[in-house]
């Protein structure tokens, strides 16, 4: 009788689940992530994933998430300045760099930035480019470049740096600018320029993650804590994930 | 209300038009057919008309993207002869005309099937045939119920959103819409804006329920 | 004179028409109360009803047979239909519902039949009215009109009198005893009323439930009838 006791008020002291909203780039990685972490903790984690600005606004607008992985930081701060974060929480969790890419069976000659301006790339496929950060990210690259202005028109704009990738998959476009990571995670896609960081440090990819005030603080910390530890590192490692 | 939201306007009633222009021919033969015509597989051929009413609009798109996709059906012949459509105004307008055909289609049966077949008959007998019947006597009088289709169309086309962001996108300047526009605004921030795309989609809203209403009521029964 | 053979069943809800005759007629009455099938006979004529079987001819063309699988379409039979509510087309003009027969435009001998037309019913006043704005007359008038435009080798009238009042009935038969003297259109004349069939018929066919229960001249069919 004490035992079933016991057993029943721990179960009660711990929260069965959170939820992380993680960018899309991210989500692949932290599915991966939240089964390991079931398994250790007896924690479920409930992914909601999207682009980081639509996650971001969710969260200004007092959506029920604990941790919030964004793929920026400019979406971080929109978050921090609406006071919805756990000060001491953020962290730079990854980095990242850019790839554009096209479809596996691509015949175009594109092999420098250039390239993008001519005519074997009628269509590009990006992130929005005024909030997305993927699409952020890769018009301050193009803006560097002064080959914005050129490429502009050609752009097709996604919610998503996932749903740019698919487009570039299914070969509706002709190129995308995506994350390296989400690029090497799928075989129909291949790199055709790589966007090295140590080559424009200031347009360096970093994605960042804290804790968002509510009513799961102490798990949400723990996970976080998780995140950062060996195992989680691991996994983002074989993911092309770089590691601050 | 800006020189942005004007021409985000002025281009979802061209499209509208437009896409309401080009689907009255199919819409009125379909129509024709389901009033007066019988044939083994007409109730198939029923729920297929009426399928993109039921099926969600993004599922719509969704199958519109990958026929005129560059490695569709569609797409593939039309990319061969340098006709591009996915993330252009044509895919605005099929994904327009593809939402709204079933609206106009059941509208122009329905105005068809109030048409005493005993006209028809009349005709028939003063030596008309099957096309002078239609056009001279089926579709005049039948006016009603296909203008209010065209109207009934249009305005579905007009707010249309799934299927048009689904193989048209949402580029600005090339393929945005009223009502694509005001989630993309939101998307990114510019909500404000966005309030004066909703403005304009309330007075075109108006502007077609009164039409619609005025013919309704005006004509009299023959 | 025009020789009419109707031969023909068809299947109602009510009752099955059940027709066998052979005649050489000018004016060929059908008489009969209402629901006695005198309609769905000349909807089989005129080709707008399909028997079950039988075989209808009219001079020396086959319009309707079972066994030769002949079924002209109402299109090709020539034959004028005037139903019993006139049914003029309500979106056209009188003038345009009689010339709706005539393609295109009139050449000179369309426009002298159609001249002549108007003034044997004597509706040139009529000629630019709505169709709504005239009378029950008017209308059947208008309708005949409108039939005799295709110069029909028979002309199928169904009760072309019916809702006019009697003293406007004796004012329009003469304009039909004018179609039969001077058109020499034969004319199958259905009517409930006797004393019409007897102004004008030359032959009665008289229906119940659809069948023929009596055939011959009117006066053999209502001895007593003054002319």
């Amino acid at each position: 009788m004490i035992r079933v006791l016991l057993a029943f008020s721990l179960a009660v002291a711990q929260p069965e689940r959170i939820i992380v909203s993680v960018a899309a780039t991210m989500q692949a990685a932290l599915a991966e992530i939240a089964d390991q972490y079931k398994a250790v903790s007896g924690v479920a984690i409930d992914l909601n994933t999207g682009g980081s600005n639509t996650l971001a606004r969710q969260i200004v607008e007092g959506a029920p998430a604990d941790v919030f992985l964004s793929a920026d930081d400019i979406q971080m701060d929109a978050v921090a300045r609406a006071n919805r974060l756990v000060p001491d929480t953020r962290v730079t969790l990854l980095t990242n760099e850019l790839a554009v890419i096209v479809p596996g069976d691509s015949t175009k000659r594109i092999t420098s930035p250039i390239d993008l301006a001519g005519s074997a790339v009628v269509r590009l496929a990006l992130g929005e480019p005024s909030s997305v950060p993927a699409g952020v990210y890769a018009r301050k690259w193009l803006e560097r470049l002064k080959l914005w202005t050129i490429v502009a028109p050609k752009v097709v704009p996604f919610p998503t740096v996932l749903s740019a990738l698919s487009a570039v998959e299914a070969g509706r476009v002709d190129a995308g600018i995506v994350y390296r990571t989400d690029a090497i995670a799928r075989s129909t896609v291949k790199v055709a320029i790589a966007i090295p960081a140590r080559a424009n440090p200031d347009l360096a990819v970093v994605h960042s993650a804290a804790v968002v005030r509510g009513a799961h603080e102490a798990a949400a910390r723990a996970f976080l804590a998780y995140l950062q530890g060996p195992q989680a590192k691991a996994v983002f490692a074989r993911r092309g994930f770089g590691l601050p | 209300m800006t020189a942005e939201t004007w021409a985000i306007a002025r281009f979802t009633v061209l499209m509208a038009l437009t896409a309401t222009f080009l689907v009255l021919p199919p819409a009125i033969a379909t129509g024709w057919v389901l009033a007066r015509k019988s044939f083994a597989g007409k109730a198939l051929f029923e729920t297929i008309v009426s399928l993109p009413l039921v099926l969600p609009p993004v599922a719509s798109g969704l199958v519109l993207l990958w026929l005129f996709g560059r490695r569709g059906p569609l797409g593939r012949a039309l990319d061969a002869v340098g006709i591009e459509v996915v993330f252009t105004w044509k895919a605005v307008v099929i994904a327009m005309m593809v939402i709204s055909f079933p609206l106009v289609a059941r509208s122009v049966r329905a105005g068809i099937e109030q048409v005493d077949q005993r006209f028809e008959g009349i005709a028939a007998t003063l030596g008309a045939g099957w096309f002078q019947i239609l056009t001279t006597i089926t579709l005049p009088l039948a006016s009603r119920g296909i203008i209010a289709g065209a109207i009934l169309g249009f305005s579905r086309a007009l707010g249309e959103f799934g299927a048009t962001i689904m193989v048209a996108g949402a580029i600005p300047g090339r393929t945005q819409t009223l009502a694509v526009g005001i989630y993309t605004l939101v998307e990114t921030g510019r909500e404000e804006l966005a309030w004066g795309l909703v403005a304009i989609s309330a007075l075109l809203a108006f502007g077609a329920i009164y039409v619609s209403n005025r013919i309704a009521g005006s004509r009299g029964t023959p | 004179m025009i020789s009419l053979t109707i031969d023909i069943t068809l299947r109602q809800d009510a009752f099955t028409l059940d027709v066998s005759e052979s005649a050489s007629v000018e004016v060929l009455g059908l008489f009969g109360p209402s629901g006695s099938g005198k309609t769905s006979l000349l909807e089989a004529v005129a080709g707008l009803r399909h028997p079950d079987r039988g075989a209808i001819k009219v001079g020396d063309r086959d319009l309707y047979s079972s066994t030769l699988q002949i079924n002209l379409p109402s299109r090709e039979r020539r034959i004028g239909y005037v139903p019993q509510d006139a049914l003029l087309f309500p979106h056209l003009d009188v003038k345009a519902n009689i010339l709706y027969g005539t393609s295109g435009h009139l050449g000179t001998a369309k426009a002298l039949a159609y001249a002549e037309t108007v003034d044997l019913l004597e509706l040139g006043s009529l000629v630019a009215r709505r169709v709504q704005k005239l009378s029950g007359g008017e209308k059947q008038r208008v309708a005949i009109a409108r039939a005799l435009m295709i110069r029909p080798a028979l002309l199928l009238l169904d009760e072309p009198l019916a809702g006019v009042d009697r003293e406007r009935r004796d004012r329009i038969l003469p304009y039909l005893m004018r179609i039969r003297k001077q058109l020499h259109v034969p004319l199958v004349y259905v009517t409930h009323d006797a004393d019409e069939l007897t102004a004008i018929a030359d032959r009665v066919l008289k229906l119940e439930a659809g069948r023929v229960v009596a055939s011959g001249p009117p006066s053999a069919m209502w001895p007593a009838a003054t002319r």
